[in-house]
């Protein structure tokens, strides 16, 4: 509603003029509800109350029951085939792929199956929830994001890091080999050991250092020995008194 | 994954871009996708030049993405309290701040 003032001089500053005329009457307390003015919305719209929170006490209400989500049939195909997988492949290595195009992946597939490595795509969804009830809970974190799966029955590492290097897309995050889980420099270290038979002998020729050199001091000859024997008394005699000495001279 | 005003990034102002991290550990996800959405082929073809080089670690060190332009700048960005948009949109930025012919071309 417009309120024009009446146009008069007003004889000092700050004084309210005497008479103020109004176009036409809008009253204020009205019958019906008269709409809020904007400006005022705003105001009690900010300046509303909120009630704190009240906090029930910790054993009030019962806990809200879990929701639990049945599989679908093809999650439970999935998890079926999962299980096998982890059954029979001793490596199973998680790769992570920037979208390489379809012919790479189907040249890389082909590189890969010369050695008997096989690739599997399976949903993050359902590789985590099988694997957080199962020993290999510990490599739920590897997948997030685009993941593809290698399996392989021998444990060919070597060929499979070569056909990696290849494909600059490809990222190794880890691996589970022979039940243990590596990470990507575990791999490579992995690669780099010898085989069996050249790690025992490695390990029975540390064993019996000290006995074969023992044995050997035994075999040569006598005066040799002898020879060593007495010198190391000698050596102890300056510690013990003289009366030692002799009786050890004596025994020699 | 994060929906910037153009699906794939520019890298024509881009040498190379190291993503480093550590995939046991939990604060990785943006970095990932973040390498995801850079390593792609739209990206990359972009910039044939550009290597997209991921270093993965095992020593519980924060994720990092270092990127070098070509007129010799880095961008390191720590990806362990970033979302995945964020550094993409501040990736995008800046590659097209660098770029301004051919975008003035474009337009």
């Amino acid at each position: 509603m417009a309120a024009t003032l009446c146009v008069k001089l007003l004889p000092k500053q700050g004084w309210l003029p005497l008479t103020q005329s109004v176009r036409h009457g809008s009253k204020a307390v009205t019958r019906h509800r008269k709409p809020v003015h904007f400006f005022r919305q705003k105001l009690l719209a900010v300046t509303q109350y909120i009630p704190p929170a009240r906090v029930a006490p910790p054993g009030a209400y019962p806990p809200p029951a879990k929701q639990v989500q049945e599989d679908n049939t093809l999650t439970v195909l999935m998890k079926r085939n999962l299980k096998k997988l982890f059954q029979e492949n001793k490596i199973i290595a998680v790769v992570q792929n920037n979208a390489s195009n379809s012919e790479d992946m189907m040249s890389l597939k082909y590189r890969l199956h010369k050695h008997g490595i096989t690739v599997k795509f399976f949903p993050n969804q359902v590789m985590r929830s099988f694997l957080k009830d199962n020993i290999y809970c510990n490599m739920v974190p590897l997948f997030i994001g685009p993941t593809v799966l290698f399996v392989c029955k021998e444990p060919k590492v070597k060929e499979m890091l070569m056909t990696l290097r290849s494909s600059p897309q490809m990222t190794l995050l880890g691996a589970c080999i022979d039940n243990t889980l590596l990470s990507a420099e575990g791999v490579v270290a992995y690669s780099k050991l010898p085989s069996m038979t050249v790690v025992q002998g490695q390990l029975v020729s540390g064993l019996t250092m000290l006995t074969s050199r023992t044995a050997h001091m035994l075999q040569h000859h006598p005066a040799h020995l002898s020879a060593l024997l007495q010198q190391y008394i000698k050596q102890q005699s300056p510690d013990n008194t003289a009366e030692g000495a002799p009786k050890a001279e004596e025994a020699t | 994954m994060a929906a910037s005003s153009r699906a794939t990034v520019v890298l024509k102002a881009v040498k190379n871009i190291t993503v480093r991290f550590c995939p046991f550990e939990s604060n990785v996800r943006s970095t990932r996708e973040f390498l995801a959405m850079v390593g792609s082929e739209k990206a990359r073809s972009t910039n044939m030049n550009c290597e997209v080089i991921a270093m993965v670690k095992h020593d519980k060190s924060e994720p990092v993405v270092d990127v070098t332009y070509a007129d010799g700048e880095r961008l390191v960005m720590k990806g362990a309290k970033m979302s995945t948009s964020e550094m993409f949109s501040a990736f995008q930025s800046r590659c097209i701040a660098k770029d301004p012919q051919s975008q003035a071309k474009a337009k």
